[in-house]
């Protein structure tokens, strides 16, 4: 199961990868979302999948799948959250203000 | 935060509190050198099970300089921070991102550094903004995009080394890799992880994003992204490649050294290609960095104390140059540096100090700048890197040549334009603070020197520090 | 005491510098003049100590943790340019104080000077290398602003950035000899080197070491290539042309050879240099010295052809040639010295240098021109027992008949150097005369001067007077300074001391036959010079050192221009893909190298459906998201990937992160329909196929890569999980139940901590973004 993770973590990497390649910002904001979307399962993939109950104690069961991956992709949860609206709001303005969401027009020149 | 409409109380606060910390922080070093590194376990948690900050030799230096830096800034931006910025949270921001990066330098954990990374890279992309321009929203989006990208990698690569070593605090991750040899897949991890501090600590060819994005912010800001955040990221890089991976140094750290090298050149080639004085200071960041990290490829007792030494100086030295560039530009009105000249008669003082910390940014005894660049070099030849040094003394003439251009173009020929202000006293007196601090560094190296040579003795040694974190 | 010796200028420069501009009625100079004076009777007190073959030393602590100490020690030869250093010292400070008027800004220029005098007498006493290498800078950058001390000037700037990229570059690789020879011979001290000079000499880095360190030497004495910045020098004031840039800086890379002579003398390679060099600089700065217009230009390349004559001498490397080549420092001093004066003079009273628009001078300004032939005929080496340079330069010729090198080039090179000695003395003879004949006999062209000629006033005179005193002096008895100032100096650079008795006439030997084909084709060569003038405009101007400078400079700068913005283009594609073939390139290698990859299928959890459904549509809506033009469809495919990693958290017995998950995923897809309205729409990418192609295999390349450090990852856990510890201990020390949240808030609470002043900072930034769209754009 880990390695069908792993490749499905890998396939949405690539996904977003793909579009941070892309011209327009709102493909590449897209992008990060699914490159933190392939972060986060690649850590969790990185404890072990499945064993054990959920990492809530319960009377009697003794073994429990890795609370500590989930405890830093809750982490990692919320940052990039905060990210992403920022970078959210950020496009929108880049956008008002440079009237063009093309990257390739938000080059800049050297004598500004 | 609260009191943005107050410009005053403001100023007053932070200047209060920036002599503060830098008390706490002078307390801190002179506790830590005398009695060996301070941990503070977080929730009480031992290492490695809970968070840990540890204030070690390194740790303490860095965070002295730090604030140095964040007086400086303040005493700048008693001209510069207008109201308006004020009221977009310039000081609360400014002070996150001394929270920040300090955090970094402090925590033990990897994955805690990384939320110290976040912490101060939002700092940073609210700063970066502040200002409102067309060009810093374009520039911002860049530098955010390719940041946001390194910090992914950065959670994802700590995720890798947990699945191997099943930790995260570093202490134990050092002893963990140290035990299995850095076998197998860890070698890559190290080198994954090389990338996301080289592209926060702007090497080749990962600082692409960092020369336009330094350059449109308010120059208080431009200061503190270029003397303090580039630096995290070589901070980073001692403590990983000294603590963790340092048990393949003929793969990991001659590969270092070669983009070390290709970033000094490369780097200060940038420095040449503009007439755009901020531009150039910022190009300028570069072959620092490579230097630095030359040092921590050498890895000898000796190049490490290099580094370490041009990382504190650099610090001063670039925050004082984007101070000076910043207070040229108001001055002239213009940033390209052919629509300048003459100043040294409408801004004697500013065009000295310039002059100045063109030759301390060169690496001329006996400012501090030498005494760091003579370590590495020598470090590098010690141990045979000729190539290397080569080109760190050519990179060096090339340094000098760029920032001297802008001594001789800005400063001497004939006035061809009336100044549009005055300069601003306390721009020139937080850079001259910096400044004196440079040249104390390098003429008083005595005192300092021997603080530095036994970080550097700690670094190369990392079981002392795995020891005082783990068997406590 | 040498420490006194070598702050007192700086501690004067500090003085004047603060308290100068308050007493205004007084030339400044008259203030500087005292420093120079005194040190010159102190340095006079120490020769009788020399002269019985002692040192005088003195060491203070600067670096000891770096070895590198205040150590200081006179011996002949420093004690040879420390005279040097302070009585031309003196006697310049006096001459600018008649040649500069009050109105220039003197503070600054004795500030420099004094800056430069300080520094240079650091270099030549200086026993710790890395000492010497920081006043070696500090001469080059007191050069750089006393040649640019008329700012306002173009020509000055461009001198004294020239002058100064030049010696910057010879002192930095000069740094790098130097580090080199501390680490072979495990000493910073020069005179411990030299008594371990086996260890150098014997070390592989011998050849690297001497060439970097010549560099230096060359740089700073204008040998050829690097001359060409020494006749732009000449924009400098006149007293520091005579002072620096003839007398005393310049002759910093003839001391290091000296000093350096009994470690490198003796190889073939430190000859054919070293001698090498020497000769060409002598035959190109003396040919080319006859082309100039400007007085100060012949002077300039004067002296860059006798620094090559003295350079010749030291790679020599006999004892004869190494008192030659002392003796002629000295001399050139003095002659040169006193003819920069008198070109300074004859700028100062007729208003141009241009020789052209000179001539006749001798009726108005006779005492000048009196001291000036005596001075070029002095350096012509005109046989008459008057004039020093004639004997130095007989003793040239015959040490480069006696040369020791037999075999190899090194032996057909020495059968060659005295032919090239001549050749260069012939023009050096020839300059010369052009010189003061040029400018004092003739017809005066009065109507093309600025002022009417006169004579200069005495307290100019005075100095060139005592400089032509030597010149005679010597010339006449110059075993009065052999003793006790040639010999230890001799001694420093040979390793022994032993007194060679000097005379004039040495019988009708082959020195002096040369002397006599100098004199004879000089003259010839002299009263023709204007018929065979134009052959300097034949000589193309690429071949000049001058134009290879500009053309490196100009390059290196177009160079970066274009180079860095073939980079530096501002587009995030292109950074986004460098960084990530870089790193797919180097990790992928590096995993190729240790042999990382590793996959393992024993500690697997089973494959079941209902993941790898999920996993599959969340691919499948991932690779979507590429095509979607819909905003809304690109946005639910996006949530499609969000939602279904929140259901693989509850698959995966993650259930706190399935919540977290559900309900940020909410908020996002909130926030992307909230912004999308305000974007423009989704465009059909309108890349190049080979564009397409070029991101599909960075795509897919960065994705396999981590799935393959992930496999291996995951196949090589080494160490069980700190995360046991956190299982164990939840409930009994973290005092709950659920052991993520425990985690959070207890064990790892300072994350949480942050991330949450992360959101804050997220919040506040985004407001203070909305704050500006309130109030319209804040363009600067």
């Amino acid at each position: 199961m880990e390695i069908v993770m792993s490749i499905l973590a890998g396939t949405l990497f690539a996904a977003g990868v793909y579009l941070l390649l892309q011209k327009q910002l709102l493909k590449i904001v897209l992008g990060t979302a699914l490159l933190s979307h392939g972060a986060h399962l690649f850590i969790l993939t990185m404890g072990k999948l499945n064993r054990g109950a959920p990492p809530i104690l319960e009377k009697g069961i003794k073994i429990y799948t890795d609370p500590l991956p989930q405890a830093l992709i809750l982490t990692s949860i919320v940052i990039s959250f905060g990210v992403t609206s920022f970078l959210l709001v950020l496009a929108y303005r880049t956008y008002q203000s440079n009237k063009t969401d093309m990257m390739d027009q938000l080059r800049g020149t050297d004598d500004e | 935060m609260f009191f943005n409409k107050k410009q005053k109380l403001t100023l007053n606060l932070s200047l209060f509190t920036v002599f503060l910390n830098l008390g706490v922080a002078i307390f801190l070093s002179y506790y830590v050198f005398a009695n060996g590194p301070l941990i503070l376990e977080t929730g009480a948690w031992k290492a490695p099970y809970g968070i840990i900050l540890v204030a070690d030799q390194l740790s303490v230096i860095m965070i002295l300089a730090v604030n140095v830096i964040a007086i400086s800034a303040v005493i700048f931006a008693a001209s510069s921070v207008t109201s308006n910025m004020t009221q977009h949270y310039f000081y609360p921001l400014f002070f996150l991102l001394i929270a920040g990066v300090s955090g970094a330098f402090l925590t033990g954990d990897l994955f805690n550094l990384f939320v110290f990374f976040e912490v101060l890279l939002m700092a940073s992309y609210g700063l970066i903004i502040i200002g409102g321009s067309k060009h810093q929203f374009r520039e911002s989006v860049k530098y955010i995009l390719l940041n946001l990208f390194s910090s992914i990698l950065f959670v994802t690569t700590v995720a890798f080394l947990y699945s191997v070593t099943g930790t995260v605090n570093m202490a134990q991750l050092g002893e963990r890799v140290a035990e299995v040899e850095q076998r197998g897949i860890l070698t890559a991890i190290a080198i994954l992880l090389f990338i996301v501090f080289a592209t926060k600590g702007a090497l080749f060819p990962l600082y692409f994003w960092l020369p336009k994005s330094y350059i449109v912010p308010a120059p208080v800001v431009s200061a503190l992204f270029g003397a303090l955040l580039t630096k995290v990221g070589v901070y980073s890089m001692l403590r990983v490649y000294t603590l963790i991976f340092s048990h393949k140094l003929e793969l990991t750290h001659t590969f270092f050294i070669w983009v070390a090298t290709i970033t000094m050149l490369i780097g200060v080639i940038g420095a040449l290609s503009t007439s755009n004085v901020k531009l150039i200071i910022a190009y300028n960041i570069m072959p620092a960095i490579g230097f630095m990290v030359l040092g921590i490829g050498t890895f000898s007792a000796e190049s490490l104390a290099g580094t370490i030494y041009y990382l504190v100086h650099d610090m001063a030295i670039k925050a004082a140059l984007f101070f000076l560039a910043g207070l040229l530009v108001w001055h002239s009105g213009t940033s390209d540096l052919n629509k300048m000249g003459g100043y040294i008669k409408t801004a004697p003082l500013m065009g000295w100090m310039f002059f100045i910390a063109s030759l301390v940014l060169a690496g001329i005894p006996p400012f501090s700048g030498f005494i760091g660049k003579y370590l590495l070099l020598r470090g590098a030849m010690d141990e045979e890197h000729y190539w290397a040094a080569g080109v760190g003394l050519l990179s060096s003439l090339l340094i000098l040549f760029s920032v001297i251009r802008i001594f001789i173009g800005a400063f001497w020929g004939e006035l061809k334009e009336e100044p549009k202000e005055k300069v601003r006293r306390s721009g020139l007196a937080a850079s001259a603070v910096l400044i004196a601090i440079t040249i104390i560094l390098g003429v008083g190296a005595e005192w300092f020197y021997p603080y530095i040579q036994s970080t550097a003795d700690s670094l190369i040694d990392p079981e002392i520090y795995i020891d005082y974190v783990l068997k406590e | 005491m040498l420490h006194f010796y070598i702050f007192l200028p700086f501690l004067a420069a500090l003085l004047i510098g603060i308290s100068a501009k308050r007493v205004s009625r007084i030339h400044t100079g008259w203030f500087v003049l005292p420093v120079p004076v005194v040190l010159f009777i102190l340095f006079s007190t120490k020769m009788p100590i020399l002269a019985e073959g002692k040192i005088v030393q003195s060491v203070a602590n600067w670096i000891p943790s770096l070895d590198i100490q205040l150590s200081f020690y006179l011996d002949g030869l420093s004690m040879l340019f420390s005279l040097l250093i302070t009585g031309i010292g003196s006697l310049v400070v006096l001459y600018s104080i008649f040649y500069l008027s009050k109105k220039e800004q003197l503070v600054h220029f004795y500030v420099y000077l004094l800056i430069f005098m300080g520094s240079m007498l650091g270099v030549v006493l200086s026993d710790n290398v890395f000492v010497l290498y920081t006043f070696w800078e500090f001469t080059s950058i007191s050069s750089f602003l006393l040649i640019g001390f008329w700012f306002y000037r173009e020509k000055s700037t461009y001198g004294a950035q020239k002058s100064m990229l030049v010696t910057v570059f010879g002192g930095l690789s000069m740094l790098g000899a130097l580090i080199l020879l501390s680490i072979t011979a495990e000493t910073n001290s020069i005179r411990t080197m030299i008594a371990n000079r086996s260890e150098i000499i014997e070390s592989n880095l011998f050849i690297p070491i001497l060439i970097l360190l010549l560099l230096g030497a060359f740089t700073k004495s204008a040998q050829f290539p690097f001359h060409s910045w020494l006749p732009d020098a000449m924009e400098a004031p006149t007293p520091v042309s005579a002072y620096l840039h003839s007398a005393t800086m310049v002759k910093a890379g003839i001391y290091l050879v000296a000093r350096f002579s009994l470690i490198f003398s003796g190889s073939d390679e430190f000859f054919i240099i070293v001698s090498g060099i020497g000769l060409i600089t002598l035959c190109i700065g003396s040919f080319l010295a006859s082309r100039q217009t400007d007085l100060k230009g012949i002077l300039a390349y004067s002296t860059i052809s006798q620094l090559g004559m003295i350079m010749t001498m030291l790679g020599f490397g006999t004892g004869a040639a190494a008192l030659a080549a002392i003796f002629h420092i000295f001399n050139h001093a003095t002659f040169k010295g006193s003819l920069f004066m008198i070109a300074g003079i004859v700028d100062h009273e007729t208003g141009t240098r241009d020789i052209r628009r000179l001539g006749g001078l001798y009726t108005f300004m006779p005492i000048s021109a009196t001291l000036a032939f005596f001075g070029a005929f002095s350096m012509a080496g005109i046989p008459l027992p008057i004039f020093n340079g004639f004997l130095s330069k007989e003793m040239f010729f015959d040490s480069s008949l006696k040369l020791e090198q037999t075999s190899g080039f090194a032996g057909l090179f020495a059968e060659w150097a005295p032919i090239l000695a001549v050749i260069g003395s012939i023009f050096t003879f020839v300059y010369s005369m052009y010189l003061v004949f040029g400018t004092f006999t003739g017809k005066a062209k009065l109507g093309q001067l600025e002022k009417k000629p006169h004579e200069a006033p005495i307290g100019m005179l005075i100095s060139p007077i005592i400089l032509i005193v030597f010149v005679v002096l010597v010339g006449l008895l110059p075993n009065l300074i052999n003793e006790p100032l040639l010999a230890p100096a001799v001694a420093s650079i040979t390793g022994d001391f032993a007194i060679t008795h000097l005379a004039f006439w040495h019988g009708f030997n082959t020195p002096l036959y040369m002397s006599l084909i100098v004199v004879v084709i000089g003259t010839i060569l002299a009263f023709t010079l204007k018929k065979w003038q134009p052959i300097y405009n034949a000589i193309p101007g690429k071949f000049s050192s001058d134009y290879w400078y500009q053309s490196l400079i100009n390059g290196l700068l177009k160079f970066s221009s274009v180079f860095t913005k073939s980079y530096m283009t501002g587009s995030l594609r292109l950074y986004t893909s460098i960084i990530l073939v870089f790193l797919t390139a180097s990790t992928s290698i590096f995993i190729y190298v240790t042999d990382g990859f590793k996959i393992s299928f024993d500690d697997l959890a089973p494959v079941t459906w209902p993941e790898v459904l999920v996993g599959f549509v969340m691919a499948v809506a991932a690779i979507a998201t590429i095509w979607m033009t819909q905003r809304i469809a690109a946005i639910i495919v996006i949530g499609v990937v969000g939602y279904g990693l929140s259901l693989l958290f509850v698959f995966f017995r993650a259930p706190d992160l399935a919540l977290t998950q559900l309900i940020v995923e909410t908020i996002t897809v909130a926030l992307f329909l909230l912004c999308f309205t305000h974007l423009p729409k989704l465009k059909k990418s309108d890349k190049k196929s080979s564009e397409k192609l070029v991101d599909f295999v960075i795509a897919a390349s960065t994705g396999a890569l981590l799935t393959i450090v992930a496999i291996s990852s995951h196949s090589s856990k080494y160490f069980d999980s700190i995360a046991k510890y956190f299982v164990d201990n939840s409930y009994e020390l973290g005092g709950g139940d659920n052991i993520v949240n425990v985690i959070l808030v207890d064990f790892r609470g300072l994350d949480t901590l942050f991330e949450i002043a992360v959101l804050g900072l997220a919040a506040l930034g985004i407001f203070a973004m909305i704050k500006y769209r309130d109030k319209g754009d804040m363009n600067h």
